[in-house]
């Protein structure tokens, strides 16, 4: 029998049981559908990821003391503005901080075009009556706006010639207290008052304010020793190199060795990495649990093949009688099953590309998800041939069984 | 070995043994069946139920093949034969008509009587030309169209002859042809079998419990427990 009637045959048995194809067809298609939609987020994350690596600081570098192979990320997320983690470094016994020579050092890297000096501590904070603890970092007045990823959403970033004024993250600013607060507004920190020049676009509760001042109003920080360091390279693609030079240089006015390191040196390309890789392996999961339930619909094929086989063997006896050879009776029902993975996978990639566009609105408060969910030709492609591998592959067992029926065998049932 | 050589003999079991297995039972359906079948013959095999005839059609269809002897259709032994090649042996020579028709449901007249000439891979347009031919000489030609259900026993018989036809093929192997049948239509069945002897020239085989139908027949085979009994030849 030609290829084509094969098909056609196959397509007419698909046809004639309606019920039955359809509804293994609904077991491909939401296997499919869960793997494109969840892929979509994957491919979505990946994309924010991609933006946000490069659109901020991958020219950016931070020195925070201590050492410590996990400390990158958590010394990150203090120096690029949103702060809480800076104790996460500090693992041996006597106090390791950086110093006004570490800085001149620093400042002999011909490479390096910023530098800005950073202080965290907790700090007492009232506002209109009410008051709380928040994290408050002092930064060098005079670069941190050309260094920090944050955005200002009111008023303006500090200046250098600015004393006894902070900026403040969003979320302090909006709901911490009772009242928003507003631009030019004073708050007290510490029992002194400061006004308020700026409020960022995030969800912090941090103060930033200039380094000077943070001295006077963080408990325990002397003058001249710093939490970290966080500098911003002339030649982002020197990233590495750069990297490597400032190493050096530190172990060698720390007096420290590679195996006695006391610092710690990383980029918010690092930490994009570390967390992209995160993302990515989350995503293989998910993926991986989506394809569980096409393997359940691949299943769903292969019992519906088997009943098939079994509700046709009269006309299998039949077809072989007048001349039907066993690859014949193979093929049909290799297509049938392979009709109902394609159907099901073509189905399937439609629901799961309409499912990914709700995605980003049932994730949007996680801050990983926040690109859109993208439906790649990739993944089509991967879905499509996956679902009429898994429904051939599902009907390889039951088509076998049936081209091999005995033709009096086959005839003789009823 | 110099029999089955002969031009004229198109079918030759030689000491065809059938032994069908019952759990621990060994049950013989046919023991040593020797017959030969001539091209351009009509033969009648006939014999009560358990008699073997069944077993004898399912071999002389190439639908099974023997525990013991050989089965010889066109100088071929059948039992050396893989499955595809018997398969297309059977599609090219033999005809199958069946006591419950076994027209597959879900197909027209008209595809059914294709069905075959698209397993011996016919050009689409001429396998058409011909099943609609095949349909009209049954005259079934209003009636291409219209599923098994949808026509009456003698319909659908005729739907199953016009497939039988539809390959040219050799020899008609008839499995109780009538047995569903009221008697005008099984009537009509059977002088179709013999125009079909007459006037096409075609190899009739045809097996049945009735000896009432054996009349149409040149050569009557009488089977009894599985041994032929009696071979004879009507001359008129």
């Amino acid at each position: 029998m030609k290829l084509e009637k094969c098909f056609m045959y196959a397509f007419n048995m698909a046809l004639h049981s309606k019920l039955r194809s359809w509804l293994t067809i609904l077991g491909i298609v939401i296997g499919v559908a869960a793997v494109i939609a969840i892929v979509s987020i994957g491919e979505g994350m990946q994309q924010s990821m991609t933006a946000q690596l490069s659109g901020l600081g991958g020219d950016i570098v931070t020195i925070s003391p201590g050492f410590s192979r996990g400390a990158g990320m958590f010394v990150m997320r203090g120096g690029g503005g949103e702060g809480g983690f800076s104790g996460g470094a500090q693992a041996t016994d006597k106090e390791i901080v950086l110093s006004r020579s570490d800085l001149q050092a620093l400042k002999g890297i011909p490479d390096i075009a910023l530098i800005d000096t950073n202080i965290r501590g907790s700090v007492e904070v009232s506002y209109r009556g009410k008051s709380g603890k928040v994290s408050l970092t002092g930064v060098d007045q005079k670069v941190w706006s050309q260094i920090t990823t944050s955005e200002i959403k009111n008023g303006r970033m500090l200046d250098s010639a600015d004393q006894n004024v902070i900026v403040i993250g969003g979320r302090l600013a909006s709901s911490y207290f009772d009242q928003p607060i507003g631009i030019n507004k004073m708050i007290t920190i510490e029992g002194s008052a400061f006004r308020v020049v700026g409020i960022l676009d995030d969800q912090s509760t941090n103060i930033y304010m200039p380094i000077q001042m943070a001295y006077q109003v963080i408990e325990d920080k002397k003058n001249g020793i710093y939490d970290s360091f966080v500098v911003k390279i002339k030649n982002e693609d020197q990233l590495d190199e750069v990297i490597a030079k400032i190493e050096n240089k530190l172990m060698t006015a720390r007096h420290v060795t590679q195996k006695d390191r006391d610092f710690s040196v990383s980029s918010s390309r690092q930490f994009q990495q570390t967390r992209a890789e995160a993302l990515s392996s989350l995503n293989a999961f998910l993926v991986a649990i989506a394809a569980v339930s096409l393997i359940v619909g691949a299943v769903g094929i292969a019992n519906t093949m088997f009943t098939s086989v079994l509700e046709k063997t009269k006309e299998i006896g039949i077809m072989k009688a007048i001349g039907a050879r066993n690859h014949d009776i193979l093929l049909i029902f290799m297509f049938n099953a392979g009709f109902i993975g394609l159907v099901g996978g073509i189905i399937g990639i439609i629901l799961g590309t309409i499912l990914s566009g709700f995605m980003p609105a049932l994730m949007g408060n996680l801050p990983i998800m926040r690109g859109t969910a993208i439906v790649s030709l990739n993944s089509i492609i991967m879905a499509l041939s996956v679902s009429v591998t898994v429904g051939v592959l599902a009907g390889v067992i039951p088509a076998y069984q049936a081209s091999k029926l005995k033709p009096v065998d086959a005839l003789r049932y009823e | 070995m110099a029999l089955k050589k002969e031009n004229n003999v198109l079918l030759h079991l030689e000491n065809v043994w059938k032994i069908y297995r019952m759990g621990e039972v060994e049950v013989p359906a046919l023991q040593g069946v020797s017959v030969e079948i001539k091209k351009g013959d009509f033969v009648a095999i006939i014999g009560a139920s358990g008699s073997g005839k069944s077993t004898m059609m399912n071999l002389i269809g190439c639908l099974d093949i023997p525990s013991r002897g050989s089965v010889y259709l066109k100088s071929q032994d059948i039992s050396k034969l893989g499955e595809s090649d018997l398969a297309s042996l059977r599609g090219k020579t033999i005809g199958f008509i069946f006591q419950q028709y076994n027209l597959i449901p879900s197909m027209s007249a008209f595809e059914n009587v294709v069905l075959p000439l698209e397993f011996l891979e016919y050009d689409d347009r001429e396998a058409a030309k011909r099943a609609r031919e095949i349909l009209i000489s049954v005259g079934l030609g209003d009636k291409m169209h219209h599923r098994p259900a949808q026509l009456s026993g003698g319909q659908q018989q005729r739907v199953s002859i016009a497939r039988s036809l539809a390959g040219d093929p050799e020899i008609i192997l008839a499995d109780e042809p009538t047995g569903a049948l009221d008697s005008v239509a099984g009537i009509e069945v059977l002088s179709m079998l013999h125009r079909l002897w007459k006037e096409q020239g075609k190899t009739i085989i045809m097996v049945t419990h009735n000896l009432n139908l054996a009349k149409y027949a040149h050569t009557t085979i009488e089977l009894k427990d599985g041994q032929i009994t009696k071979i004879s030849e009507n001359d008129e």
